[in-house]
């Protein structure tokens, strides 16, 4: 009784960060077509939300899920996973809170890290593999991305150089609304089926579901989309400000530059089977597109701001799954940690919320 | 992190540095591919445009041939893009 609750907790719990995840990579995918005009706000995040959900569906292979090669999988336990996603909930919400798009995807394996290095200690940790799946691509993958935007705003502005603007700005901001498309269907591929993965894991270790030959139910499927896509139309406006305008002024050129760049990296990492973080790749062509036009172009306070936080991401994630995995670990082995660490959490995230939209309007009014 | 996990990175056994170029080289070709084939179709449609507008319509063919062609190389790549999306 005891482990179906908890994993009822863990469900529930899954398909919050699900939609913590789309709600802060909403800017990934749109801040740039709605800093050009290329979309007005709401039918970017509508377009988003769309593409995301079906991106959901189109790859449901989770053989990579979010820990493997990076803790031993047995020490994988649904309390651990809670607390792990404990940290990355609350980190996704600490950075949008400050407005600093950061990685779900490595605060979701900083939460998990931390959480098992609470239970079993850091014995069951495989440094290897942080280093190789995880800190490597991490710091190649918006560098590669800086590169790209750069080398193609360059040859953008070269081409387009004699033309009027009219019509290379409409050009431009079609081209947005495709290759925005294709990054919004990538990452609801990529990022719905961390969910997935997790919830699947939950369910395999409490016995719902055979450890190997299993099907993922669609029920796990059609939920994860649609919390992914949900939060993805609620959009995280002030991420959203924070790539789009506050990093560099860009036009529809940079912005296809930024764009076109996150997609090629994206897609090409996808395929030689390196997982990374659509948020830091995007963040790197927007840099990029900035710096090819001009070094000065980049408010380089902010970009030092959102790479610090990308810094920060594991460990603070690691720290506060682990503090959580402590707290739940008061309250014994049962459903009454997670339940009452959950209660908590809840509070503290609508409070959190209120205060933040009692800040200011958190829908641009463009 | 030890020390032989750090010189294993140096190997090449941590991370398949023969791959992570692949992708590097990859993404490379693939951002500017793509760039390339927009800008063109955009240059071509504006300049078609405009030399039909001044009448010179044999160069407007000619930018109108170069559009398409840069059109269907962005929609080839878009393609091949969704296609790695499923396929992996």
């Amino acid at each position: 009784m005891d482990g179906d609750v908890v994993l009822v907790i863990v469900v529930a719990t899954a398909l919050v960060f699900d939609f913590t995840n789309g709600f802060h990579d909403t800017a990934n995918v749109v801040a740039t077509s709605i800093s050009t005009h290329a979309l007005s706000p709401r039918v970017a995040v509508g377009m988003a939300a769309l593409l995301n959900f079906a991106g959901a569906f189109i790859s449901i292979e989770v053989a990579a899920t979010i820990a493997s090669d990076v803790v031993d999988a047995a020490a994988i336990t649904p309390t651990v996973i809670f607390a792990g996603l404990v940290g990355a909930i609350s980190w996704n919400l600490i950075t949008w809170y400050f407005g600093l798009p950061s990685s779900s995807s490595h605060a979701l394996i900083g939460g998990v890290v931390g959480a098992v290095i609470a239970a079993v200690g850091t014995s069951a940790v495989e440094g290897a593999g942080i280093l190789g799946k995880v800190l490597i691509p991490a710091i190649v993958a918006p560098v590669v991305a800086f590169v790209i935007g750069a080398i193609a705003i360059i040859i953008a502005y070269r081409i387009c150089a004699r033309l009027r603007p009219g019509p290379v700005t409409r050009g431009f901001r079609l081209g947005q609304i495709v290759s925005g498309g294709m990054l919004a269907l990538a990452h609801g591929t990529n990022d719905a089926q961390k969910t997935m993965g997790v919830i699947t894991l939950a369910l395999i270790a409490n016995g719902n579901l055979p450890s190997t030959g299993f099907h993922i139910p669609t029920w796990v499927i059609v939920a994860s989309a649609s919390a992914i896509a949900l939060g993805t139309y609620t959009g995280g406006w002030r991420i959203i400000r924070t790539m789009g305008t506050r990093i560099i002024k860009m036009d529809s050129a940079q912005g296809f530059s930024a764009q076109g760049a996150g997609a090629a990296v994206i897609l090409a990492s996808s395929h030689f089977g390196f997982p990374l973080s659509t948020t830091q790749v995007i963040a790197g062509g927007v840099m990029g597109s900035g710096a090819g036009v001009r070094l000065s172009a980049v408010r380089w306070g902010v970009a030092g701001n959102i790479v610090a936080a990308w810094f920060l991401t594991l460990p603070a994630a690691a720290a506060i799954g682990a503090a959580s995995y402590a707290f739940t670990s008061i309250f014994g082995d049962g459903a009454a940690g997670p339940l009452i660490l959950s209660v908590l959490a809840i509070m503290l995230g609508l409070t959190l919320f209120a205060r933040r939209i009692r800040q200011g309007q958190p829908v641009p009014t463009v | 992190m030890s020390l032989a996990a750090l010189i294993s990175v140096l190997t090449g056994t941590v991370v398949d540095t023969e791959a992570l170029l692949d992708s590097v080289l990859a993404s490379l070709v693939a951002g500017i591919f793509v760039t390339v084939a927009a800008s063109v179709a955009i240059f071509g449609f504006a300049t078609a445009a405009e030399m039909q507008r001044n009448g010179r319509d044999l160069a407007a063919l000619g930018a109108g041939i170069l559009a398409g062609v840069a059109t269907l190389a962005f929609a080839g790549a878009i393609a091949l893009g969704i296609a790695v999306m499923i396929h992996g």
